[in-house]
């Protein structure tokens, strides 16, 4: 025997200690790192479906009913199966909606109906007193075995030791108990999310807690007290031969119709029992959690339920096969073992089974009556006073204690007369009533607020009748006599035998009559009313919920088009009056020519294609392509996509009527022209005021800085967000946004994975913002922003959409007035460069040799109109071939001229001149000859491969060591050969080396660019980063390497741009 | 999106759930329903010991299919 006060000791030791994470808990979430999007929290908090009915219902079930606790496992296993698209789609739409409890989200699908929250939080209310009913008596039972001196419960429930009044006996003071950690737990302060950070990471702790517990207890009773599973049930057969059918179904006790009950209700009740629900879905911090859950529960479960049998069976034998103390054989038998200590971790475990429940369902059920029942009769009554706040808080409290103590009088009442199962079932089988309400709002859009209504009203009062009535009876609260006459005395109204069903255990009886009446009702009613217009939209949003949004179409026209004559004019420089004009006339043939000699529209890219073909026909397809590109460029226009303004919202009743206008004013205000900056002002003044944001800023980047300067701002002064220029870097979600060009968006700042951006946030309690790109030819220019203060959840689906849409405006708007500008200034300059540019770009190979046994790719960037970097592939005769790379020092006309010059002469010589060392030499002579007033210098590395004997012969320019990939070896060599660059010395022998590769070897062949990119620390990129990046992508093609290298410098240096001109050639040596 | 194929994981989903429902409901599971002794274990029980992971293990193995269905959000995500 323990003494009392050493357990509550221990108990109150045990609640400070979850009191403290949970606190931590709390504060870490405010510092923006969130504990609860750890998977492994989420998943044990839903573990908080096993209470102490679990933890020691389920042994007292097994030894008097057999495996009739199994269905309230399996069932949820089977549920957990669907998660994936059912309770992801509820969490979703919970998101979007902003809804906080069960109550919320039936009242939310169906018409925002203030009647149907408050019925389905009256309801719950009624259904979760019998479960916490339950929870008390577990805690105070055994509290009293553990001190009692004969391992027995008095009859009745005697106070703590004898020192107390007759009035306060044990549960009351487990009730009150319970209710303060309650309050400290959930209702410390008022959460408008209603998430409690702290509360879950408790209960997952407790969940954690009660498994080693009971796993403890149970290998304990199977190894220690036993030889395992096979002894324990061959002991039991041997002394209980006639309790068989404990393993058999289809009996009396437990016929297959019940299992069957017992398997529906329980999964009904693992997804919408209040409790369960608040911490599936209002507590979900991320989608991708659920995923996790979904198999850990039911190990978790399945875990919590193997050592019930042998438990259960252990109990029977050495109590000589008394059942009536099995609800607490759990207990009981480390106690009468002489192992106390294990008991007290026991008493630990059923204690965490027991708060968990109570904690999370009163502070749920709490929650729903201040939001349903209490603030629409405040709404009502327009009561006026300054500051609400400290009401509600002192009212939720007020919420948590009433629902305990309810549950208190409810045990008072009735129960002791029942054993815990029974009174759990009750329970779960009001939650059951929610089913058809929530999975019918999810995929029947036809449902309605009316049909639900009477549903759930209908499916409630036979609820009441058929189980909670017989209960009442049976405990003598009410007179018994109705459980054998009926209602009035009129035989077919008998609770228990309803209409004249007979022969069914009560719960399938109840099971099938309250959800045939709630469902009859349901779906005739869904039939023959009809929805409201509002009604029919969140209708809609709800079973839309998981559906991609359908692409917009992207339409092309080419803005500023040049005319007919214009096109002709280009074609004849190139391949003459004459024949163009010959050309043009048989393609206008059949077609309309308006009175000013034009084109509809839509025929002018038509006529850009067959000008394209026209003039490759006599110059070659890609000079002809650069040829059109050029000249549409420099003269203002391109091929673009229409910003159709409407297209990317849906025109449903989704998008409604303020979000259209919206998109309509902004498009007349950028296409009125004018002033920038009173552009930008315009559109922000509009979001802002439409929608009601605190702050909305549009931010540029500045090329120079590389930082994203405000442009315009609308709201809270730029103090408040102190240094308003952001860096580019995915630190930040602005940051994130412009780099990856996507929308950042939190809808619940509650929730924060970037505790930069978390603390600005926080700091100006801002509740929700969005960033999203202005992209301008698939490249970000800039980000525009919107934050709120007051409410969460305002970027819906369709809000994003528009919001997008509104970047775009401004991107054109930019677009518009960076064209006027820059078209006049630049316009002579920027031609001559476009033109070099695509003149270099097209002296690099745009073919690549197909070869047996090896694979190559090439890239060149240049970092400015024109770079100095070259690389090429030249095929020879004697099967073999030729890689170059070379960089020519600086990025203007004059590198892109050498590089050309060095082209020239390598094709030039590659039949005269057989060795790498010897091209080297050569070529070194030429620059000498012809570069020596220059300022320029080149460096390259020469290799020549023949994939027949799969030799590599090699030589260096003072270029950067290439790097090769030895495949059998698994490590990365450094090709280095002796050579001075370019041009120093009239005669330099150049070093000529030879090595051999085999089949899986990759060699990259770089310029200097890539691996003197610097972060924003000035760091180097690095051969060494290089190297490993090579030996992590090994399986990759060679144009997948490049790619995968490009994307990892781009966001190593966080830029789009580089300072260098970079180049890379791969070769991989296939198998 | 594969309209007309449809999407493959969720087909073996359904099918997985149907079972699963038949599995663990009468009349299947009355084939273990009977006196016998399997390793001096009631068939039942047994069925449930091996069973109940077993629809776990193939739950875990559809949990990682999505997330390779997914990986590119994620990798959107930043998670």
């Amino acid at each position: 025997m323990i003494s009392a006060k050493i357990v509550l000791i221990i108990s109150l030791i045990y609640f400070a200690l979850l009191f403290a994470v949970a606190y931590y808990a709390d504060k870490q979430r405010e510092r923006g790192r969130s504990l609860l999007s750890n998977s492994y929290v989420y998943s044990f908090a839903l573990a908080v479906y096993c209470t102490s009915w679990t933890f020691y219902g389920s042994v007292g079930r097994a030894a008097t009913s057999g495996l009739e606790f199994l269905p309230i496992y399996l069932g949820p296993t089977l549920m957990a199966f669907t998660w994936w698209y059912v309770l992801r789609k509820m969490v979703t739409i919970s998101k979007q909606e902003n809804i906080v409890s069960i109550a919320d989200f039936i009242s939310s699908r169906y018409d925002r109906s203030a009647l149907l929250g408050a019925m389905v939080t009256i309801f719950s209310l009624f259904g979760i007193m019998p479960y916490i009913a339950l929870q008390l008596k577990a805690i105070a039972h055994t509290l009293e075995i553990l001190s009692s001196p004969l391992h027995l419960p008095s009859a009745g429930l005697s106070p703590l030791g004898t020192q107390l009044p007759p009035y306060l006996d044990t549960a009351l003071i487990v009730a009150l108990v319970l209710g303060l950690f309650s309050v400290l737990f959930g209702a410390r302060h008022l959460d408008s999310s209603e998430r409690h950070e702290g509360l879950v990471v408790a209960v997952a702790i407790e969940s954690l807690i009660k498994l080693i517990a009971f796993l403890a207890v149970g290998i304990f009773v199977t190894y220690g007290l036993f030889d395992g599973f096979t002894d324990i049930f061959q002991r039991f057969f041997e002394q209980f031969p006639e309790r068989q059918d404990l393993f058999s179904l289809g009996t009396e006790e437990t016929p297959y119709t019940k299992w069957f009950t017992l398997l529906v209700i329980s999964m009904i009740a693992i997804m919408f029992l209040p409790r369960q629900f608040h911490i599936m879905v209002t507590e979900n911090p991320d989608e991708e959690n659920i995923k996790k859950a979904m198999w850990r529960l039911p190990a978790y479960m399945f875990l919590i339920n193997l050592f019930v049998i042998p438990i259960a069976l252990g109990g029977l034998i050495l109590n000589g096969g008394d059942t009536s103390q099995a609800d607490y054989f759990v207990l009981t038998l480390p106690l009468s073992a002489g192992h106390p200590w294990l008991a007290v971790l026991v008493f630990i475990g059923g204690l965490s089974a027991s708060a968990g429940m109570v904690m999370v369902a009163s502070i749920t059920i709490s929650t729903m009556i201040l939001n349903h029942l209490v603030m629409p009769v405040i709404l009502k009554l327009k009561i006026r006073t300054h500051d609400f706040s400290g009401v509600l808080i002192n009212l939720k409290r007020l919420g948590v204690l009433g629902v305990i103590l309810l549950g208190y009088v409810y045990f008072r009442i009735i129960g002791e007369s029942y054993a815990l199962v029974n009174i759990g079932l009750v329970s779960f089988m009001a939650a059951t009533q929610f089913a058809p309400a929530i999975i019918g709002g999810l995929y029947w859009r036809r449902a309605n607020r009316q049909a639900t209504t009477t549903g759930l009203l209908f499916g409630f009062i036979l609820w009441f009748y058929t189980l909670l009535i017989p209960s009442f009876a049976r405990s003598g609260w009410i007179d018994s006599d109705i459980l054998h006459d009926g209602l009035f005395g009129i035989a077919l109204l008998k609770p228990t035998e309803l209409f004249g069903l007979r022969g069914f255990d009560i719960y399938s009886h109840s099971l099938f009559w309250s959800l045939l009446f709630n469902l009859s009702a349901y779906l005739t009613l869904s039939f023959f009313t009809k929805q409201s217009e509002t009604e029919t939209l969140q209708a809609d949003k709800f079973v839309d919920a998981l559906n991609e949004t359908v692409e917009p179409i992207q339409r092309k026209r080419i803005s500023k088009a040049p005319t007919i004559v214009e096109f002709v004019g280009l074609m004849s420089k190139f391949i003459g009056e004459k024949p163009a004009n010959a050309a043009i006339s048989e393609y206008l043939q059949d077609r309309t020519i308006d009175t000013r000699g034009s084109l509809a529209d839509h025929e002018i890219p038509a006529l850009k294609t067959f000008a394209e073909r026209t003039l490759a026909g006599h110059v070659g397809a890609a000079p002809a392509r650069i040829i059109l590109e050029n000249y549409l460029s420099t003269r203002g226009s391109k091929m673009e996509d229409v910003f159709d303004i409407f297209g990317s919202v849906t025109i449903s009743h989704a998008a409604n009527r303020e979000q259209l206008s919206v998109l309509y004013d902004a498009a007349q205000i950028v296409a009125s022209g004018g002033d920038l900056q009173k552009t930008l002002d315009d559109i922000l003044g509009l979001l802002s005021d439409q929608f009601k944001f605190d702050l909305c800023v549009i931010r540029f980047l500045e090329e120079k800085t590389m930082n994203l300067v405000v442009n315009s701002q609308k709201g809270m002064s730029s103090v408040h967000f102190g240094q308003s220029e952001r860096n580019l870097n995915a630190e930040t979600y602005i940051g994130q946004a412009f780099l990856s060009n996507t929308t950042a968006v939190v809808n619940d700042t509650e929730f924060l994975d970037k505790p930069t951006s978390a603390e600005i946030i926080h700091r100006e309690g801002i509740t929700c913002f969005a960033h999203t790109p202005i992209v301008l030819e698939g490249e970000s220019v800039g980000v525009l922003s919107a934050f709120s203060r007051t409410v969460k959840g305002i970027f819906t689906k369709e809000f994003i959409a528009l919001f997008e849409n509104l970047a775009g405006q401004v991107g054109i708007a930019w677009r518009n007035d960076k064209q006027l500008q820059g078209l006049l200034e630049v316009h002579e300059q920027e031609r001559e460069m476009q033109i070099a540019r695509n003149i270099q770009m097209s002296l690099l190979p745009t073919t690549i040799p197909q070869m047996e046994k090896i694979e190559v790719a090439g890239l060149c960037v240049p970092a400015h109109q024109v770079g100095g970097d070259y690389y090429d592939f030249i095929t020879r005769e004697e099967n073999g071939f030729d890689l170059v790379v070379a960089d020519v020092s600086g990025h203007n006309i004059g590198s892109a001229l050498i590089m050309a010059e060095t082209r020239t002469f390598i094709h030039a010589r590659i039949d005269s001149i057989k060795q790498p060392a010897e091209m080297l030499k050569s070529l070194n002579r030429f620059f000498f000859d012809n570069m020596d007033c220059s300022d320029l210098f080149v460096t390259m590395f020469y290799a020549q491969y023949s994939p027949d004997t799969y030799k590599l012969g090699y030589s260096s320019a003072g270029h950067n060591n290439p790097l090769l990939w030895r495949q059998k070896k698994q490590e990365i060599e450094l090709l280095d050969a002796d050579g001075l660059i370019f041009g120093i010395k009239p005669t330099v022998e150049f070093q000529q080396k030879t090595t051999q590769l085999e089949a899986g070897d990759i060699l990259l062949l770089y310029t200097d660019g890539i691996v003197e990119a610097e972060d924003n620390n000035n760091e180097f990129f690095g051969t060494e980063r290089l190297g490993k990046l090579i030996q992590e992508s090994v399986d990759l093609s060679a144009q997948e390497l490049i790619d995968r290298i490009m994307d990892q410098v781009r966001m190593f240096t966080g830029l789009r741009h580089f300072n260098d001109d970079i180049t890379l050639v791969v070769m991989k040596i296939l198998k | 999106m594969k309209d007309h194929q449809g999407d493959p994981i969720k087909e073996a989903w359904v099918i997985c759930l149907v079972l699963g429902v038949i599995l663990i409901n009468f009349p299947f599971i009355h084939i273990f329903n009977n006196q016998q002794q399997i390793f001096g274990m009631p068939p039942l029980v047994l069925y449930f010991l091996i069973g109940w992971p077993a629809s776990i293990g193939v739950t875990w193995l559809f949990v990682r299919r999505m997330g390779k269905e997914s990986s590119t959000t994620d990798q959107e995500t930043g998670e």
